[in-house]
């Protein structure tokens, strides 16, 4: 195939797979899904490797799609899918790492014959289980685990699984709704697919799809010969649980056109919910591999083909069922920072300090409103990104997830809370050449009648986002009552009417020396106030 | 200036009293022409100009050319009933941010909302991207102590002396203009009124854009940073207009002085300096007004327009005779086609999406992958294409098309300028056919339907987004190369009928002739459908529609004649998205409650195909659209009569190889003229390719109409 064919196709096959991202982001209920962007489309071939993803999802995701769908192939052998036939699982250890999400594909049949396969991954309003918690000792608390199973069978609905999911999860509509947001993208893909073929005259994805792997493997040994061979180490350390501290070791064996990346000697699997399967540390390692080296190649089952990564079994990067999974981010988070340490001497351009916003904290409010409805609200909110070779962090945005953060006005609107100010933390960007991004501090009032819930999800309040190459960290994170207590970092509790909650989140890292900084770019910060200790920089 | 293209224009005779002021001039002032159209329908007369933009003081060139085409058309000022303007002074403005120093006041503990943003990385994979813009700096951000609840309740009092003494920092430290954005005042303004009529009376020489006035809908974010948008290019624009008005009244201009809205619509001179930001899609408005006038005209309800420049390609969807607007929209975005990388304002515009699709972009070889890509770097007018001669050093679309027989060497632009097809075989050659290791021919081919294809996935990620279909709609293609590249998008797109209007150039500045007056209102107000309060609901609209009717008036609507839409934005409890619901009037109840909900699952139904029923819905915005019913100009051409047959061309076409295609005059071709494919129809701004197997006819306005196979 020519290469000019090649790249309209692909532009195609991807616009394909945007098309369904856009159906699901549209359709679906949960806030996670359209805050986060916790979700992917994956286009795939009839073997289940990915020919295309959809732009704007959750990296992490469209890599372990694939590998999902190569799962369910081993259970439904190709010749038994039919058209309409819809597999489900959110098996942590076959797909994205933890219960919420749920993994949907759909066959994609043109002439009669299935040609390649469409998939989806939502982050489900509910899954029944522990709301938010990263304090369960074993995956059964945390929710409905569903092995792969055909939730449709040839368009029916599978109904007495479908039941029996609903029954035990907390907002059954809702969840239905994003089950068939998920169906609907399926089979807008699997629609876009049917056409390009009849268009391009082509049989299947097979030829095509092997054609565009060969290419963006090649795009990415290229970058990786381009490194100096050798083995290069960082250690990332983390709060943990309690009195287990997180350690990831990391080392990085670059060998010719290929890139090893192994955890050997990390921490090993505990019994709280911030195990990550090996599923999301292969994806957490490869994502920011990619950003440093090739980002602008669009992704398929060619790119990471050059890139190998291993964690020991039971280490908390690679745990064994039945381990709690369910806050895994706040370990896979910390990866990228791992991996851009040990890899900065050899390529300082390339990377950026760690992240403020690595692992994401979060607090989720759940109770009765005035009215009396059931609500239940996280307050989406990020940490400072790290600082880059060239320019400051930028403030309040997360890295290596994408989260988004809404508006104050509608969460108000839609809760019985009162945030009093959401506003820019001085002096938590980390020091340096390059200033690392600012965290921020929000404090939200309680205003319902009755307490409410709340599960809080963090890291960092003991171990700072680093900096690199002679940057200083960031400022920490913490968590207060108004009463003076600090709550359980990683705990679910409640919260009185009246109460207020302090958030404060974690500044990004600070690339360079600070004494180094230009007087200018310090003054402008002492005139907005955003730093205040010019003796930082001294 | 030029008449060029219109049909000569019927002399007047000395006994003919000059009399009623019935000439209408639209002008249109973009960066580098300032374009001008004269329509006199009780006189039968139709002219054009153009004259270079004055960007010192762009007043000079609109009276200028005024007085000009007044002169071609033998009028006098006082013969004109009016003048509707359309500029991109508030978009370069921002875009260049040479706008005025702003300051800001919030509500305390929200200053940083501006720059924090929606905390989003617009690119997943760029580590090292520029954040979205904003033009307040933090020190000029300042707190005042003051809150309303979601429910409009008062949390804490507004600290008027603080207010007065932020303020009077702000003043102190430069702010030309101030800006007020308070949490919560899209469902209750008092506090920020109170503020503006305190901020007014202590600094009478400032102007103040209140939030709630500029935007009063929910979401901090976006309503801020429209708020300051509007403060940021007040004082300019308000100087601008004045001076404009002065300097035409000077002229003896007596009629009324009207702007095009990024909407589509005409409106008042007041409407436009108290909310210049309103302007911000002026000028490409003009060009959907077109579209959808040429649509009107030819009966066409289901219309994709396409206007593709040097730059861009711009498609917008117009069904029964109007553009599609949204309420929202991007500015000054830091990468320029990249969706969350600009400014958000809350405003109604045409809505349209911009690709960087054009005659002037640049092909490529990427290293990583070895595959060739198109745009949306461009050469712009500046080098321009290699074959302009002009510096050009990259191949380009145009460059391709030219080699690919769809552009005369020798009489391009009207014959104005001579390409140099050696040299472009050479660029691409060099430039990406050797990387590719493919023949020049098929590399030019390449990049054509390599930037087709991106058209192409751009209208049907448009369409799909609104649930369309686009085999159900015709193609009407503008601009230098879009009819070049017409029938290959539609042929892609699976559409059947592309219609080239002539005069590409001119069509755009119809645009200002054919708009209505109108304007749009906006309140949000959250509820459930079966908790709503209805007498609130109606005292908002009543006081939409008394705000919308004045502002009509001024712009020269007849009461009685305004039509009047209105619609919520609603969605399930949960969702994140609304949808736009058409409401069954301006007074509503609890009865036309199942009226409501229907049409909300027919909207909801025609965008994701299948509906919820039990599940609950919510209102959060109120809309009201009001418009006077669109203007008919007439146009009926008449043909050169010259013989329109200019010989043949070798034309390599994307379905049949290379053809021989014959080539024709646009101008010489009379309405019912027929023209089958392989045909190149040249008229001075651009070419129409006719593939093999298509059927083109011209329409009475000269339209050509083709039909594909």
């Amino acid at each position: 195939m020519d290469p000019i064919t090649l790249e309209v196709h692909w532009s195609r096959l991807i616009s394909i797979a945007d098309e369904a991202a856009t159906a699901l982001l549209r359709t679906a209920f949960s806030t996670i899904v359209r805050e986060s962007n916790d979700f992917a489309t994956v286009l795939m071939d009839a073997e289940g490797n990915s020919v295309s993803e959809n732009t704007g999802g959750i990296a992490s995701f469209s890599c372990i799609l694939p590998r999902t769908t190569r799962a369910f192939l081993a259970r439904f052998p190709a010749d038994s899918w039919r058209p309409g036939d819809v597999v489900i699982t959110n098996d942590p250890w076959l797909a994205t790492g933890h219960l919420p999400d749920i993994t949907a594909v759909s066959p994609i049949f043109h002439r009669g014959r299935l040609v390649g396969f469409a998939g989806s991954i939502a982050h489900s309003p509910d899954v029944g289980g522990a709301l938010w918690g990263a304090d369960c000792q074993e995956v059964f608390e945390e929710g409905v685990r569903i092995p792969p199973l055909r939730i449709m069978r040839e368009g029916v609905w599978n109904a007495d699984v479908l039941e029996m999911f609903l029954a035990n999860t907390r907002v059954p509509r809702q969840v239905q709704g994003d089950l068939e947001a998920q169906i609907t993208a399926n089979q807008v893909c699997a629609a876009g697919v049917a056409e390009f073929l009849d268009d391009s005259g082509l049989p299947d994805l097979a030829e095509l799809g092997a054609a565009l792997a060969a290419r963006t493997d090649a795009a990415m040994r290229a970058a990786i010969t381009a490194l100096p061979d050798g083995d290069y180490h960082a250690v990332q350390e983390a709060d943990g649980f309690d009195a287990e501290k997180t350690r990831i070791v990391c080392t990085v064996r670059i060998r010719g056109d290929t890139m090893e990346i192994d955890y050997e000697g990390t921490s090993p699997q505990i019994a709280r919910g911030i195990n990550c399967v090996w599923n999301y540390t292969h994806a957490y390692s490869v994502y920011p591999v990619k950003c440093a080296l090739d980002p602008f190649t669009p992704r398929n089952e060619g790119s990471y083909r050059a890139i190998t990564v291993r964690a020991p079994e039971r280490s908390i990067l690679n745990p064994l069922y039945p381990a709690p999974v369910s806050a895994r981010q706040l370990t896979g988070h910390l990866l990228a920072g791992a991996i851009y340490r040990a890899l900065a001497p050899v390529m300082p351009e390339r990377v950026i300090a760690d992240c403020g916003g690595a692992p994401t904290m979060r607090c989720l409010f759940s109770g009765l409103d005035r009215n009396g409805d059931r609500f239940s609200q996280v307050l989406f909110a990020s940490g400072g990104m790290g600082a880059a070779p060239h320019r400051d962090g930028l403030p309040t945005t997360a890295f290596p997830t994408n989260a988004g953060a809404g508006s104050i006005e509608a969460f108000e609107s839609v809760a019985p809370l009162v945030v009093w100010r959401k506003q820019f933390r001085p002096d938590s960007g980390g020091a340096g050449q390059f200033r690392g991004g600012l965290g921020q501090e929000a404090e939200i009032e309680v205003r319902a009648p009755a307490p409410l819930r709340l599960s809080l999800l963090s890291d960092r309040r003991e171990h700072p986002a680093l900096g690199v190459l002679g940057g200083a960290p960031g400022g920490c994170s913490d968590i207060r009552m108004s009463d003076g207590t600090r709550p359980h970092p990683k705990s679910r509790t409640t919260i009185g009417p009246g109460m207020r909650l302090t958030m404060t989140y974690a500044g990004g890292g600070g690339y360079g020396p600070p004494a180094a900084r230009p007087a200018a770019a310090l003054e402008a910060d002492l005139r907005d106030g955003v730093v205040t200790r010019p003796e930082d920089y001294a | 200036m030029t008449s060029a293209d219109d049909a000569a224009p019927r002399a007047r005779s000395l006994n003919e009293p000059v009399q009623s002021p019935t000439a209408r001039i639209g002008v249109d002032v973009g960066g580098t022409f300032t374009d001008l159209v004269l329509h006199d329908a009780a006189r039968g007369i139709t002219h054009t100009g153009k004259l270079l933009t004055t960007p010192d003081d762009p007043s000079r060139a609109i009276t200028e050319g005024v007085a000009r085409i007044l002169r071609e058309a033998g009028l006098t000022p006082a013969e004109l009933h009016s003048i509707v303007h359309g500029t991109t002074l508030v978009t370069n403005t921002v875009i260049e941010r040479t706008g005025c120093k702003v300051g800001l006041l919030t509500t305390q503990g929200f200053r940083d909302s501006l720059e924090i943003a929606k905390e989003i990385r617009y690119d997943l994979y760029d580590l090292f991207l520029d954040p979205p813009p904003f033009l307040v700096p933090r020190w000029l951000r300042r707190e005042v102590p003051e809150r309303l609840s979601a429910d409009g309740e008062v949390l804490l009092p507004l600290d008027e002396s603080a207010l007065l003494e932020q303020a009077r920092f702000l003043v102190e430290n430069g702010a030309e203009a101030i800006a007020v954005s308070f949490l919560h005042s899209y469902r209750d303004s008092r506090h920020e009124e109170r503020a503006g009529a305190l901020l007014r009376a202590a600094h009478p020489g400032i102007p103040i854009t209140l939030s709630s006035a500029v935007a009063p809908e929910i979401r901090e974010y976006e309503r801020t940073s429209t708020a300051c948008a509007n403060a940021y290019v007040q004082p300019r624009m308000q100087r601008y207009l004045t001076k404009l008005e002065a300097d035409l009244r000077d002229t003896g201009f007596t009629g009324a002085l009207y702007v095009m809205l990024s909407a589509g619509g005409i409106a008042s001179l007041r409407e436009a300096k108290e909310f210049p930001i309103r302007l911000i899609e002026s000028g490409p408005a003009a060009g959907a007004m077109a579209a959808a006038f040429i649509a009107r005209k030819a009966g066409l309800e289901h219309v994709v327009s396409y206007d593709m420049g040097g730059t861009t390609a711009k498609m917008c969807l117009v069904e029964n005779g109007a553009p599609h607007r949204k309420h929202d929209f991007e500015a000054g975005r830091v990468r320029r086609f990249a969706k969350g990388s600009g400014l958000p304002l809350k405003v109604a515009v045409v809505d349209m999406i911009e690709i960087g699709a054009g005659g002037g972009s640049i092909a490529r070889v990427e290293a990583g992958s070895g595959l060739m890509k198109v745009g949306p770097r461009s050469a712009g007018a500046v080098p321009g294409p290699v074959c302009y001669g002009r510096g050009g050093t990259e191949p380009t679309v145009t460059d391709a098309d030219l080699l690919l027989g769809r552009l005369d060497p020798a009489h391009f632009l009207g014959g104005e300028m001579a390409l140099d097809q050696d040299r472009v075989t050479r660029v691409v050659e060099q430039g990406v056919a050797a990387a590719l290791a493919m023949p020049v021919a098929d590399t030019a081919l390449g990049i054509s339907r390599i930037v087709d294809e991106t058209m192409a996935a751009a209208t049907r990620m448009h369409l799909a987004e609104k649930g369309r279909d686009p085999r159900r709609y015709t193609l009407v293609a503008f601009g230098g190369a879009g009819p070049v590249h017409a029938c290959n998008l539609a042929r892609l797109l699976k559409m059947r009928r592309v219609v080239v209007p002539i005069g590409a150039g001119v069509a755009s500045a119809l645009g200002f002739l054919v708009a209505p007056p109108a304007t749009d209102a906006v309140r949000s107000l959250v509820a459930r459908l079966e908790r709503l309060d209805w007498d609130r609901i109606n005292s908002l609209y009543a006081a939409m529609r008394a705000e919308c009717e004045a502002l009509l008036v001024e712009a020269g609507a007849a009461p009685d004649a305004i039509i009047w839409q209105a619609v919520a934005e609603m969605r399930h409890v949960g969702q994140g998205f609304e949808i736009p619901v058409p409401l069954p009037g301006l007074v509503l109840s609890a009865h036309d409650l199942p009226a409501i909900r229907t049409a909300f699952f027919t909207a909801y139904r025609e965008r994701f195909a299948r509906i919820m029923e039990d599940a609950p819905i919510e209102a959060l915005t109120w809309r009201l659209s009001a418009a006077a019913a669109p203007q008919d100009i007439s146009l009926a051409r008449a043909a050169t009569g010259a013989s329109a047959t200019r010989g043949t061309r070798r034309l390599r076409t994307e379905t049949h190889g290379e053809v021989a295609a014959q080539v024709l005059d646009r101008y010489a071709l009379a309405p019912g003229a027929r023209i089958q494919g392989p045909a190149l129809v040249e008229e001075r701004e651009s070419t129409t390719i006719i593939p093999p197997g298509a059927v083109a006819q011209v329409d009475d306005m000269l339209n050509l109409v083709i039909e594909l196979p």
